[in-house]
């Protein structure tokens, strides 16, 4: 082995050793996401975590770190998921006005949307015959995944799932939403914004807001309030299917 | 942004000691910086569950076995989701303007 390749392998060791690698690698690939989503006009499938997640699996792979390592550098990043949950009352704060003049039907329209997600998603993963663990990790896929994380963790399954399933129901409800309430006739942009907030969490929030702003309004709230009843009701919920 | 980043961290922990205690309810203003930070945190909240996601990685095989139902369950309960919220919405917005 020559010295120069010799000095690169000693940085390299203390590079990864240390969090500075995990946290670069999980910022750049995220700023990459968050560029192709901006270019593509906001396009669903350009979703930047999805595409963050895509980059840092294969960055993991090409310099082969076990995901372990790179989680415990990472970790920073994961910390503060926690504590961006506690913002999510700013959009239920500003939502207030509205759920006051509405609150019955928003409710009760929520809780029917919630309860659907999660007896089709079971149902359906269960006739189908999937693993226990993956069953069990579609239980809080419609809340925001911070939140879904959080509930995965109450109720024994794996955060890790939840996070993915969250996020790819986000990205399909952000694309099939406006289909979805077309085909329904769905004339009303707060009913609309609040069917994708219900059933999409943040992702369909976000397109959402890029439709029409009322719509962005009522999906943030309906978010808010999914991730609030979700995290109370949703581990009841499981004991009694 | 900062006095907004120790607000939100000074609720976390009071939310912390509150889910280990009880549940009463709080009470507590918006001030601009706190939604200055609110809404940095609500742009780029992906950015936060990417290690947790990032962890798909150890669930590939079982992921593939399954790919199936997964796929199947994911696309028809967003599907049915949106549809049942909508159409309890409309119902209901409804039934409150004959009334009123």
């Amino acid at each position: 082995m020559n010295p120069n390749s010799l000095q690169i392998a000693e940085i390299w060791v203390y590079l990864s050793g240390s969090p500075l690698f995990a946290l670069i690698i999980t910022l750049t690939a995220y700023e990459v996401g968050h560029v192709c989503y901006q270019k593509s006009d906001k396009y669903p499938l350009a979703n930047p975590v999805a595409i963050a997640v895509l980059l840092v699996a294969l960055c993991l792979y090409l310099v082969d770190m076990p995901y372990q390592t790179y989680f415990e550098g990472a970790q920073f990043v994961h910390f503060l998921l926690g504590t961006a949950t506690v913002s999510l009352a700013v959009p239920i704060y500003r939502g207030i006005a509205a759920l006051r003049a509405r609150l019955i039907p928003l409710l009760i329209a929520l809780i029917c949307g919630g309860v659907v997600s999660i007896v089709s998603a079971v149902s359906i993963a269960t006739l189908l015959g999937a693993d226990a663990a993956i069953i069990g990790a579609f239980y809080p896929k419609s809340v925001t995944a911070p939140i879904a994380m959080g509930v995965a963790e109450r109720l024994g399954v794996s955060p890790t799932l939840t996070a993915v399933f969250a996020v790819v129901t986000g990205i399909l409800g952000a694309m099939l939403g406006s289909t979805i309430l077309n085909l329904l006739s769905m004339k009303q942009w707060w009913q609309r914004g609040f069917a994708m907030g219900t059933a999409a969490h943040g992702i369909g929030t976000s397109r959402a807001f890029a439709v029409h702003p009322e719509a962005g309004t009522y999906a943030s709230l309906a978010m808010g309030l999914h991730g609030i009843l979700g995290a109370l009701l949703i581990p009841l919920l499981k004991n009694y299917l | 942004m900062i006095p907004g980043l120790v607000q939100i961290l000074l609720w976390q922990g009071l939310g912390e000691l509150v889910s280990h205690f009880v549940l009463p309810i709080i009470k507590g203003s918006v001030n601009s910086s706190l939604a200055l930070v609110s809404d940095a945190f609500s742009q780029h909240l992906g950015v936060l569950f990417v290690p947790a996601a990032v962890g798909v990685i150890l669930f590939l095989p079982q992921l593939k076995a399954n790919a199936m139902a997964i796929g199947l369950a994911l696309v028809v309960s967003v599907v049915l989701t949106i549809s049942v919220t909508a159409l309890v919405l409309r119902f209901l917005a409804k039934k409150d303007s004959h009334e009123s």
